[in-house]
């Protein structure tokens, strides 16, 4: 009887250490199980200057959802946005991308429109700034003057 | 409502009225081109050079600017958010504001033209919004790439944002309208705006 007690503990501590290790798999990992939560909308610029699938999107410095995927389109970049469901994003929205200090990682600022229309799922958000250059910006100024 | 700003709500509907009558679909492109155009031939006609005539040299410039823009859309961008608070009387009055403020910034930068080139680079339409893409090549064979952002509006395109270096001039306002609404009022933005714009 003793014994039946001890392997049960064991089994169950066992079972919570697998399902802990599964959750903080899909935490850090940012899966997403049960299917995708809230809508994407897309964008495209013309220099990403490196952002990365996983990025955040932040609205007001707070991140509300991430990038979904990044291809080339015609020579620029398209890039999915994902958003939480009960967060429109208005049609004169502008997508920028910036870079966290000066040499940081990129991530994309959505600054709010005032549009009464917001952006349909799988739409695309057609006001973006492209990624500013700091070493051609930089070039420009050390190299411009002749 | 300023005098000045009464005299402007009233040029733009002559020049609406005046703009109706060609009936042919422009495309962006050859809107900007002749708007800049014109504004070039302003700028670089000796006969306007004179000190005397800098009045009549800006009101003409003046002119060409103000129908190619839509001045209540750059307004409303701006605003952003706050734009659904204000009473239609206010949202007036800042679109006046607006204008004047950006032609104010602007008009230096256009009277110091000094032999830039304008080279046309493409255009994307995509149903009533436009994009325009410019190079403008200054005498020290810089390049400045400007993109013009226009909707459409009847038969032609008015312009609601301009991009340079990437950089686009309603999120620029945008941010800073909001950072001083956050920690104002609104009256305080007006205020700030009026001493901007205030004649010197």
């Amino acid at each position: 009887m003793k014994k039946i007690d001890l392997e049960l503990a064991v089994g169950l501590f066992i079972i919570a250490g697998i399902l802990c290790l599964g959750y903080l798999s899909v935490k850090l990992g940012k899966m997403e199980i049960i299917g995708e939560r809230g809508y994407e909308i897309y964008g495209v610029f013309s220099n990403i200057g490196g952002l990365k699938v996983g990025s955040s999107v932040e609205i007001a410095g707070v991140n509300v959802g991430r990038v979904k995927s990044i291809v080339l389109d015609d020579f620029q970049a398209r890039v999915v946005l994902n958003f939480p469901k009960d967060l429109p994003i208005q049609e004169d929205a502008i997508a920028s991308i910036k870079t966290r200090g000066l040499i940081g990682e990129k991530y994309i600022e959505i600054t709010p429109g005032g549009s009464e229309k917001v952006i349909k799922p799988g739409d695309r958000i057609r006001e973006t700034q492209p990624a500013i250059d700091m070493e051609e910006l930089i070039s420009k100024f050390v190299f411009g003057k002749i | 409502m300023s005098p000045t700003c009464l005299t402007r709500g009233i040029l733009s509907l002559f020049l609406v009225g005046a703009m109706a009558v060609p009936l042919m679909a422009a495309n962006p492109m050859e809107e900007i081109k002749q708007t800049t155009d014109k504004i070039l031939s302003i700028v670089t006609n000796p006969a306007l050079k004179a000190p005397s005539k800098t009045e009549e040299r800006e009101k003409l410039i003046h002119q060409a600017v103000y129908e190619r823009f839509d001045w209540e859309e750059m307004s409303r961008r701006s605003l952003a958010t706050h734009w659904a608070k204000r009473t239609p009387e206010e949202r007036k009055e800042f679109v006046c504001l607006f204008s004047e403020l950006l032609e104010r910034t602007y008009m230096k930068k256009v009277e110091g033209f000094s032999g830039e080139k304008v080279l046309y680079e493409g255009e994307a339409i995509e149903r009533d919004y436009a994009t325009v893409k410019v190079k403008i090549v200054t005498k020290r064979n810089k390049d400045i790439p400007v993109e013009y952002r226009l909707k459409k509006e009847g038969n032609n395109w008015f312009i609601y944002d301009v991009s340079i270096e990437g950089v686009s001039l309603v999120n620029n306002y945008r941010t800073q309208f909001n950072s001083i609404l956050f920690q104002s009022s609104y009256e305080d933005l007006v205020k700030r705006l009026r001493e901007k714009t205030e004649p010197k």
